[in-house]
């Protein structure tokens, strides 16, 4: 056989969503690979700049579909510096409840989807069980499992249902020693070290020379998490450990997310009781109504009430489940955002495709691609 | 009992239906219950009951491998047709039945069709040439384990031609893989079955049954049993060794462009092939339809015993089958064939040697003796 | 790392090339640059400790477009963002992936969204838009076409 090109997508099992990686073949040895997104490109940045502030909120959820809590909390940071505004602690507090148990559910939808690659069924199923836990939390408190639209400009929606906290208490007793099992049925595999062992390495030079960052860069062994770096909302209150992994390949990446989601169980058992303790509001008071007066009546939001902040810019970085993701948000006065930009970071860790591909095998294109956790939505936008 | 034999009621039925014929048809009469006549349709009659029976095992197969691998992985699995979804798979095969079958603009037509027809006929074969009981079986073959080996490894060509004519990158990959992976699980596998053979004395599949009568070769072939099932996970395609059909990176392999009743074919022969595996496991060293000495008899004199014990084992032997699907991660091409060559066939070869000194030692406790020690 | 400290470390080496560095929330400073001496900028910048390029985005401010680039460096543990201002007419600058590889996307991007050009890039074509499409979309006198208007071309393979 000689070299041939073919494409992985858009509709294959191994892309988990719409996108095409184009690659060449030896026989089954991969001499060249070229990633093609755009296949699930909605415009998001276009359309937020015909949005009130609060309205693109509504497409951060639809910019990455297993983390949309995450991108929510990046664009209303950005907003809020760009609009001059501070949040209440107590908000603050639920957006890294959200956030954290976002991270959780990404991870696991992330450890469901990636076995299934390597060819491992059940843990799929163990995965998506768990998460719809986490999904089930969510919709006790936003009322949706998937677009939650949560988050505010200046705060949150709403406060918690009474009981939250000891079912969140729960779930996380549950999940806990999971975290064990799905060890088990992984490392515990000899077949899983010889499929996922020294494969896709990505050394940590070359991840910051091709801007690969989250569990990837983490896995090469470079201590990088935003959340400690440039703590962002609270999380410089929070006691935590940064996941590492040293081998720069699949199974590092695979240690690394698992290790997250261990220290997402410890970062929201505090938040969780801080929330027990610490009653209050949660979304700023002096927001003008168009931004989001919480008990407005129906029909009466008060859209017409201009009141012009001055101008400026807001940029945000939030560690993403996936990696770091950005957020630049212009405001020259008005209810819409003059122009809002979005760095995805799958974007980026798609885009160093080639570096950890080439010289692997045909079979290895699904744990690879699998390990980098891929979200189309928010590479597309 | 051992006169009733499955050839015996088929001969019994083709006279019944051929004299009923003559009565109503009195001219021809002498003609139709000529001995030759019957004898004829009887092979006919024999050849429906075993495809009835070979279709319903399968679609049993399907059921106990979806029941089985729900509770593995904490869901029930099917369960809204029928008694536990008995009769889901009666509803997905009429599904694929009245689907049309879409044939890809540039595929070759003789190929793409034929592949998964004599896919599915060899796999048919198969069943046929196995004995169930002492009463099912079709006679008397004394190379019928070679026989069963020979049909089994077919497969890989069938496969090769679909996926090549499929014209299908994809499927030419799935086709390739087929291909190589069958020189890696043969040879091992056919040492292993030698291994069996030669404590036997026999290529007949009957006759390696009844050598088992006073133990069963799992104890004293260990180490074949190990070898032949592992051969046979990749003979069959199944997890962790299922890599023609690896669906993650080929789609579904060499099956990719197959839809309707050409898929439905791939899928009955791909089961009815893991039934056949599990009944070769079961005769080769799960002693077939006998049972040990210690069982009471009640356990095993009731009619039809040893079709129903027969069954039950291999129903239990595909059940660790499906277990390792539910458990193991897919091993890579090379892998494969590094562990066929470098761990597989030294232990075949090992079990050989094993089988060799048995038969030279003629006793092993705690087994006992082999019964045609001597022969 | 504040701005003025950035201001000081950039100062010496790109002279005039550099025209501002102002304080901006969220990184050490916003370092404002005259286009023609873009690479230099880029190249200090990596020196000073700046090895992981972020993103590259474009704005349209009508009269002219701004294009902008945020950079981290793992030492400082800090972000810079760089922006200059591109006439609108013939907006084109050279491109940062001979300094910062993880550019090449980004540039990509921000080519076919907000039309501007990076000079020597390896391979600029289009990313998420479908190749032929002939509009930028971010910029602000981009109206909704009809599909008609459209001509497309489809890649074959």
């Amino acid at each position: 056989m000689s070299e041939m090109w073919i494409n992985m997508g858009p509709q294959h099992p191994m892309t988990h969503g719409l996108w095409n990686l184009r690659v060449r073949l030896d026989g089954e040895l991969i001499k060249d690979v070229d990633p093609e997104v755009g296949y699930l490109h909605r415009g998001i940045e276009k359309i937020s700049e015909d949005r009130h502030y609060n309205e693109v909120i509504t497409l951060m959820d639809r910019c990455c579909y297993v983390a949309g809590f995450a991108w929510e909390h990046l664009y209303t940071i950005a907003a809020e510096r760009a609009l001059h505004i501070t949040p209440p602690e107590r908000a603050e507090y639920l957006r890294v409840l959200s956030d954290e148990f976002q991270r959780i559910a990404s991870h696991l939808m992330w450890y469901a989807a990636f076995v299934q690659d390597i060819g491992l069924m059940s843990p799929f199923l163990y995965g998506m069980r768990d998460r719809d836990l986490i999904l089930d939390l969510y919709q006790s408190y936003t009322g949706a499992r998937m677009t939650y639209e949560y988050f505010r400009v200046g705060g949150v929606r709403s406060d918690l249902p009474p009981g939250f906290t000891d079912q969140a208490r729960k779930v996380l007793d549950w999940l806990t020693p999971r975290f064990n099992e799905y060890d088990q049925l992984c490392l515990g595999s000899d077949i899983f070290h010889k499929r996922c062992d020294n494969l896709g390495v990505l050394k940590a030079n070359d991840c910051v020379t091709h801007g690969v960052t989250g569990p990837m860069i983490r896995s090469a062994g470079l201590k990088r998490d935003l959340r400690k770096d440039r703590p962002y909302s609270v999380y410089r209150q929070l006691d935590f450990d940064v996941a590492l992994a040293d081998s720069a390949d699949v199974t590092g990446r695979y240690l690394v997310r698992m290790e997250e989601m261990r220290q997402s169980v410890r970062i929201l058992r505090q938040v969780v009781d801080w929330l027990d303790h610490h009653p209050g509001p949660v979304i700023a008071e002096e927001l003008p109504r168009w931004l989001g007066a919480p008990y407005a009546p129906v029909g009466k939001e008060g859209y017409l009430l201009k009141r012009h902040y001055p101008k400026g810019v807001g940029f945000s970085a939030v560690e993403e489940p996936h990696g770091e993701a950005q957020a630049y948000v212009v405001n020259e006065g008005g209810e819409h955002p003059y122009r809002v930009k979005f760095r995805s970071p799958v974007f980026a860790n798609i885009s160093a495709a080639r570096q950890y591909m080439v010289g692997y095998r045909v079979a290895d294109i699904p744990p690879i691609m699998g390990s980098v956790d891929v979200c189309v939505g928010e590479v597309d936008r | 009992m051992s006169t009733v034999t499955l050839y015996s009621v088929s001969y019994d039925i083709a006279s019944l239906i051929l004299h009923i014929l003559g009565f109503i048809i009195p001219p021809a009469n002498a003609a139709l219950t000529n001995g030759n006549v019957i004898t004829g349709l009887a092979v006919l009659v024999f050849g429906v009951i075993l495809l009835a029976a070979s279709m319903l095992n399968t679609i049993l197969l399907i059921w106990w491998e979806r029941k089985l691998l729900g509770r593995i992985m904490d869901r029930r699995g099917a369960m809204h047709v029928g008694y536990a979804g008995l009769l889901q798979n009666f509803a997905d095969g009429f599904k694929l039945f009245r689907k049309t079958t879409v044939q890809p603009r540039e595929a070759d037509a003789l190929g793409f069709f034929s592949g998964p027809t004599a896919y599915m006929v060899t796999s048919f074969l198969l069943f046929g040439i196995l004995p169930i009981s002492s009463g099912w079986n079709s006679g008397i073959l004394p190379l019928s384990l070679l026989l069963a080996l020979a049909i089994f490894s077919f497969a890989p060509l069938f496969i090769f031609v679909s996926a090549w004519s499929s014209n299908n990158k994809y499927s030419l990959m799935g086709g390739m893989r087929s291909a190589a992976q069958m020189i890696a699980y043969e040879v091992p596998l056919l040492l292993a079955v030698v291994a069996v053979v030669i404590v036997a004395g026999s290529f007949d599949l009957t006759t390696i049954v009844y050598e088992q009568q006073n133990y069963w070769f799992w104890g004293p072939l260990f180490v074949a049993l190990i070898v032949f099932v592992a051969g046979m996970l990749a003979e069959m395609e199944r997890i962790p060794f299922d890599l023609p059909e690896a669906e993650a990176e080929l789609v579904e392999g060499w099956n990719t462009e197959y839809g309707g009743m050409l898929f439905a074919f791939f899928m009955l022969a791909d089961y009815l092939r893991a039934l056949v595996g599990s009944i070769l496991v079961v005769l080769l060293f799960l002693g077939g339809w006998t049972m040990p000495s210690w069982v009471p008899s009640a356990a095993t004199s009731f009619p039809l015993a040893g079709i129903f014990w027969f069954m039950v084992k291999t129903y239990i032997v595909f059940g660790l089958f499906v277990w390792v699907r539910a458990s193991l991660p897919r091993v890579r091409t090379d892998q494969l064939l590094r562990v066929g060559w470098n761990r597989m066939i030294p232990l075949s070869l090992l079990s050989v040697f094993l089988a060799a000194l048995l038969v030279t030692v003629k006793c092993v406790w705690p087994f006992g003796c082999i019964p045609s020690a001597g022969t | 790392m504040e701005a003025e400290e950035l201001s000081r470390a950039l100062a010496p080496a790109l002279g005039d090339r550099l025209t501002a560095v102002e304080p901006f929330p969220g990184t050490a400073g916003r370092v404002r640059f005259r286009p023609d001496g873009a690479l230099d900028v880029f190249r200090r910048i990596h020196e000073l400790g700046f090895t992981h390029l972020s993103t590259v985005g474009g704005i349209d401010w009508v009269d002219h477009r701004e294009v902008f680039y945020v950079a981290w460096s793992d030492a400082l543990k800090q972000y810079v963002f760089l922006s200059t201002d591109l006439p609108a007419d013939s907006p084109h600058i050279e491109s940062a992936t001979s300094v910062w590889p993880s550019a090449d996307w980004h540039e990509r991007e921000t080519w076919e969204f907000v039309g501007i050009t990076f000079d020597h890039h390896p391979d600029l074509r289009h990313l998420l838009m479908p190749d032929g499409y002939a509009f930028h979309p971010l910029l602000r006198s981009f109206k909704l076409h009809e599909p008609e208007e459209l001509e497309v071309k489809v890649r074959h393979v």
